[in-house]
């Protein structure tokens, strides 16, 4: 008789795999705000992540400063970085009908990224190691670690303000209204520029929130970002794409499918699984787990 | 001379190989209501497009109040007062009736009068008021077209284009529809009005013009358009006897 674990493990599983599947969330919640307004796949989100990753932990190496602290610098040159990379790389292509050039924009400046990251840093895997990275906490008589805490709670905190902003203030609402209806949109006077830019802007700035959160969680490489990317984009099928919450709770889903599948079936199946459930969503609830459905502009 | 607002003059527009206007001309005087009537096809919705920007123009030119549109981009235009409710309404149907509204005054000078705007368009549409909280998608065709048409007012527009408002609607909405255009006419709103529902259209415009394949083939006030034998017999189905 096969014997069912102690109720603990479930507890565990399930708390690992939320805390870690919120990062697949929060880079999902890039992707869907992106895709949102321009309609494109923005695959270099993983590489983002990992490019902030390195800034945080070049900050923390070269200047001591904590990678929580961090947030400070790296949400803001995020924002920037995002308005700049549109403005720079994809404002042209943006106007053309074809999105497979702004696609090919996006893994030519994963690639970029990955390289130059390369050349700066090494190849070589490491992460951030502070005082409290070893240091644990306990939730609901359970113990974990305290930076995938935060991580998580960064992961709520950036999720909730930029639902905060689409929802409450009239610049969001005017990305929810051209993420449905850009036509429409522009015919209020709403600038399909101004508006892809701020989707790049946050889309970036969020990257930069997951940055400091994987930074403080595992060691990293140059090229680990393109994995994050493809998981994100499963958050997001998850979710259903163009909605902010469904990005969270899809890369949240993903983390216990993760680590329950890493549990009971092994680690070697955990990919395997997720793509899987990526290509079965697809096929078969294209609107994701709890979406509407899903309208072309 | 009454007080030009729009002037459209000798617009050309091509789809590819495939041209819907033919050197149109027309004009909009100030306070008035202008409609553009002809059969399926004949480039009504191709020229409304063509003014807001919504198309490119290959020939021609497109005034508001002097200042040339032609190139601009749509929410340039759209900036410039003019506010277009396209064919299908072009309503957000996942946000709510109250943000709807709201986006209809996006622009910097609308949203300082966001307020009174509000006020002034749920007087004029009480329905929307009790709907303010609901998805734009769940309401009825007719107050759909009612939140669009307010929504387009919600700026101030020097002009509003609507293109078929009456499409798909019960024939009392329709009722309602026309009733609320002379309405906003009548509180000095400068109306360029398309429809497919000629003799209503023609009814309360104060001037008309008759697009048939792309070309203005007749134009006159509405009441001369009405009472043309011509229009009678291809338009309104009147029989000659």
């Amino acid at each position: 008789m096969f014997d069912l674990p102690p109720p603990a493990i479930f507890l565990q599983l399930s708390l690992n795999g939320a805390l870690g599947g919120a990062m697949y969330g929060v880079a999902a919640v890039g992707l869907s705000l992106i895709f949102g307004t321009m309609r494109l796949i923005f695959l270099a989100q993983g590489a983002m992540i990992i490019l902030a990753a390195c800034f945080v932990r070049a900050l923390f190496q070269s200047f001591g400063i904590d990678p929580f602290l961090s947030l400070v610098i790296v949400v803001p040159v995020g924002l920037a970085a995002g308005w700049l990379i549109y403005q720079g790389l994809f404002r042209k292509a943006a106007a053309e009908e074809d999105r497979n050039i702004s696609l090919l924009i996006a893994v030519g400046l994963m690639f970029l990224a990955e390289n130059l990251m390369t050349v700066v840093w090494g190849g070589n895997t490491a992460g951030v190691v502070t005082s409290y990275t070893a240091s644990g906490i306990h939730i609901l008589g359970i113990r974990t670690s305290f930076t995938r805490t935060m991580g998580f709670l960064i992961a709520l905190a950036g999720t909730g303000l930029v639902m905060l902003f689409l929802r409450k203030t009239l610049v969001g609402k005017a990305v929810r209204a051209a993420s449905e209806d850009m036509t429409a949109a522009s015919l209020m006077g709403i600038s399909p520029h101004r508006v892809n830019a701020i989707a790049f802007a946050i889309g970036i700035a969020l990257a930069g929130a997951a940055g400091v959160a994987v930074a403080t969680t595992f060691p990293f490489n140059p090229f680990a970002g393109f994995i994050f990317s493809l998981k994100a984009l499963v958050a997001l099928a998850l979710g259903g794409i163009g909605s902010v919450a469904g990005a969270l709770a899809g890369g949240i889903i993903l983390g216990l499918i993760e680590a329950y599948v890493q549990f009971f079936v092994g680690g070697s199946w955990t990919n395997a699984v997720a793509y899987g459930v990526f290509l079965a969503v697809l096929m078969f609830k294209p609107e994701g787990l709890f979406g509407r459905p899903y309208k072309k502009a | 001379m009454a007080n030009r607002l729009l002037e459209v003059t000798d617009l050309e527009v091509a789809y590819g190989d495939v041209r819907a206007l033919w050197g149109v001309s027309i004009h909009v005087d100030a306070g008035t209501v202008v409609a553009i009537v002809g059969a399926n096809g004949a480039g009504k919705t191709t020229m409304l497009r063509a003014i807001s920007g919504l198309v490119p123009v290959q020939g021609g030119t497109v005034t508001l109040g002097g200042a040339p549109l032609a190139g601009l981009a749509p929410e340039a235009i759209a900036r410039l007062g003019i506010a277009h409710v396209p064919e299908g309404r072009g309503l957000f149907r996942q946000m709510t009736v109250l943000e709807n509204l709201e986006l209809g005054a996006f622009q910097p000078k609308a949203r300082r009068n966001m307020r009174q705007a509000l006020e002034k368009a749920y007087a004029l549409f009480p329905r929307l008021k009790e709907r303010a909280g609901q998805k734009a998608g769940s309401l009825s065709g007719g107050e759909q077209q009612m939140l669009a048409i307010a929504r387009a007012t919600m700026s101030d527009p020097k002009l509003l284009i609507l293109d078929e408002p009456s499409i798909g609607l019960s024939p009392l909405v329709v009722q309602q529809m026309f009733s609320l255009i002379e309405t906003l006419h009548k509180q000095g709103v400068t109306i360029l009005l398309v429809e497919q529902n000629i003799h209503q259209a023609l009814k309360i415009a104060d001037y008309g013009f008759v697009l048939k394949t792309g070309e203005i083939a007749m134009q006159g006030t509405g009441a001369e358009l009405i009472a043309d034998p011509e229009i009678q017999k291809a338009y309104m189905g009147v029989l000659e006897l």
